[in-house]
């Protein structure tokens, strides 16, 4: 018992982090964010009727494509049911990492994507999901002037602010993008950060990998059933490691002789099989030229 | 029909049809290159280098390289024609993982389970990708070249397509053929540095006999392994899932059919169809370029620094292990993932100083943990400059 506590012990570290699974963020509704609001629009994007009005941008922060229909907005905080986003139309549907411009502009008459609400009187909007009660995001906003948006500052992220372009249906941020590797390199012009940490990383890995493999057997080659009997059958271990590779290979070679039967002393059974005859056609007395005519 | 407006449409027709024809297209850069594509094949058919990658790329050399008239639908970089379907794979990085689902069904890591501190081994030479990012960076190459360059020093031709097919993809011509040519040439870069660093009594000593590796080890492996190396680098998941999954087919033992079609027709498959369109991606005009040399020669030097990563490693291992648990550094070039041919040199030269002492065994430890050390590696590469 102490030896596979022990083992245990050894092992624990490694088997916690086989157990340690966050739960993953599931991509459904829970992805959607308001990514971008307008309240006053004079001279900005325009809808299917050529009309100017309010408009709230809904982003996709998944990487697969995420249905709308079925879920609600709402600009009101004691109405989370206020606007039903019907289901069976495809423009529900948003890309990965895309967006869906909804117009506050109180015509339902419109089409699906006109609310039943105006920003006029609310400075809040909120989602919620299909079931009506959980909360998928809100966000509240101050008075703000004509065609000044309001949003988060890059897509999906939680700061928010007064966004310098509207931009419905883009991304917020609308400044000079930067490479992952750009950025990387900024830091570390030789690439040394990039070896260290790489190699640091590789490591790890194959060191846990390693650690796994040099306990494993140990662990799993306890005999639990010899160790709750009272009798214990000792084995001296240094005698088994004593046996040379020649022995060994000596004694493996007897089996395989033993076992494929390649011994010096032949047989003295003599074995008499019976060979069947093939049929033929051409040897058949079925079909024998001597047969008698009836 | 009039006789000599006849003979003038025939002209017409006749001059038209010729200046479409290769002759008139060719340039000295496709005659360089197809010459280039001839070596390939005589290499591989004459002198036995890796034949079942250096025929396919060599006469996709040869097929990529055959001048036209742009805008037939025909070339591999023309949307549309077949060839560029055929290159989609290539691009998406569609094809590497379904190899390593192969290398995974006709891997055996009984060498490595029995003898895990080789592992290190195989961590040790991907030195040679890092080595090769910063002198890629030292010469000029934007970060996410020099990663995809970097890569060639792993000593895998898929790995390399995948993670150029996602950083790079402007180079992934020079990148694939200088992996695989530089794979091909593992016999003779490799041993002049591995003598260089190690000592005749080093190279003389003898490792224990491997253990016998039970089928529970075998089974658990696979998919302990992918667990492990996926949650430290998830960007790795499309290669270390599949090299995984094919050994769990190949050790289970009771998906003997799925893991013969994995290391069978499947690998053949899309081994003849990465070979070909990489070997045809390699058009004069997009491949006969000063980059292209620099490829070439950081792709040398990444082997290079690879195999003293691996050698020098096990050398400073051997410092700490007792007297008889030894191990000999020539098995310390067998850590780049180019499987079986490093483990092979290492064998070649341990016999040369020591007829009974075989290496080959051992040298495979640290060959397949150089196939998922450089999976590990281009996941950090990836989750860095992607």
């Amino acid at each position: 018992m102490k030896v596979l506590i022990k083992q245990l012990k050894q092992t624990g570290l490694l088997l916690c982090l086989l157990f340690a699974i966050h739960s993953g963020f599931s991509q459904s509704g829970s992805d959607l964010r308001i990514n971008e609001v307008l309240v006053e629009n004079d001279s900005n994007y325009v809808d299917d009727f050529g009309q100017r009005s309010a408009w709230i941008e809904i982003f996709n922060t998944a990487y697969n494509d995420v249905n709308m229909a079925g879920i609600y907005l709402t600009n009101d905080p004691t109405n989370p049911t206020k606007y039903w986003i019907p289901k069976g139309n495809p423009i529900t549907v948003i890309p990965p990492r895309n967006y869906l411009v909804f117009f506050a502009d109180n015509k339902t008459t419109r089409g699906i994507l006109h609310l039943n609400f105006d920003l006029e009187t609310s400075n809040y909007i909120a989602i919620y999901d299909a079931n009506g009660h959980t909360l998928i995001d809100e966000i509240r906003f101050t008075n703000m002037n004509p065609d000044v948006s309001f949003g988060r500052l890059t897509d999906g992220s939680d700061e928010f602010g007064v966004l310098d372009k509207t931009t419905p249906k883009a991304a917020n941020y609308t400044g000079a993008v930067v490479a992952a590797g750009e950025e990387f390199v900024k830091m570390d012009k030789y690439g040394f950060g990039m070896a260290f940490i790489a190699m640091s990383v590789v490591f790890a890995a194959l060191m846990l990998l390693y650690l796994v493999f040099k306990n494993t057997r140990r662990l799993y080659t306890i005999d639990l059933k010899k160790m709750f009997t009272k009798e214990k059958i000792l084995i001296d271990i240094n005698e088994i490691h004593d046996i040379s590779g020649e022995v060994n290979a000596a004694i493996a070679m007897a089996l395989y002789l033993y076992h494929s039967e390649l011994h010096d002393n032949e047989e003295t059974v003599l074995t008499i099989k019976k060979v069947a005859r093939n049929y033929s056609p051409w040897s058949s007395k079925i079909y024998g030229l001597n047969e008698p005519p009836r | 029909m009039n006789g000599s407006g006849f003979l003038s449409f025939v002209g017409d027709h006749l001059s038209e049809f010729l200046s479409e024809t290769a002759f008139a297209n060719v340039t000295i850069g496709h005659i360089i290159m197809i010459c280039v594509g001839l070596l390939f094949i005589y290499l591989a058919i004459n002198k036995g280098f890796e034949p079942m990658l250096l025929v396919p790329i060599g006469f996709g050399i040869l097929v990529g390289n055959i001048a036209f008239m742009p805008g037939m639908q025909i070339g591999i970089y023309e949307s549309g024609s077949v060839l560029n379907f055929l290159y989609f794979g290539v691009i998406h990085g569609v094809y590497p993982p379904l190899i390593f689902l192969g290398i995974g069904a006709m891997t055996d890591f009984s060498s490595l389970i029995s003898n895990p501190k080789l592992m290190l081994v195989g961590a040790a030479a991907q030195l040679g990708i890092f080595g090769a990012y910063a002198l890629a960076l030292l010469l000029g190459f934007s970060p996410t070249e020099a990663g995809a360059i970097g890569i060639i020093g792993g000593a895998d031709g898929p790995t390399a397509i995948f993670v150029t097919s996602k950083l790079a993809p402007e180079l992934l011509g020079a990148i694939a053929i200088s992996a695989y040519s530089y794979m091909a040439l593992v016999p003779v870069i490799q041993p002049p540095i591995m003598r260089l660093l190690t000592t005749r009594k080093e190279r003389l000593i003898r490792m224990k006999p491997a253990r016998t590796v039970s089928r529970r080890e075998k089974i658990l492996f696979p998919i302990i392994g992918m667990l492990f190396t996926t949650f430290i680098v998830p960007s790795g998941l499309p290669l270390l899932g599949m090299l995984f999954f094919g050994n769990l087919l190949k050790e289970s033992g009771v998906t003997k059919r799925l893991a013969d079609t994995a290391k069978g027709p499947l690998i053949d498959i899309v081994t003849i169809l990465i070979g070909l369109t990489v070997g045809a991606s390699t058009q004069a005009t997009t491949f006969l370029t000063a980059k292209s040399l620099g490829i070439f020669a950081l792709g040398a030097a990444s082997f290079a620094i690879a195999t003293f990563g691996g050698v020098m490693f096990v050398k400073i291992l051997n410092l700490f292990l007792r007297e008889g648990n030894k191990m000999n550094p020539l098995i310390g070039n067998a850590g780049v993932s180019a499987v079986p041919a490093s483990a092979r040199v290492s064998q070649v030269i341990g016999l040369e100083y020591d007829k009974s002492n075989h290496l080959l065994m051992h040298a495979m430890g640290p060959n397949v943990a150089g196939v998922i050390g450089s999976a590990v590696a281009a996941g950090i590469l990836l989750g860095f400059l992607a």
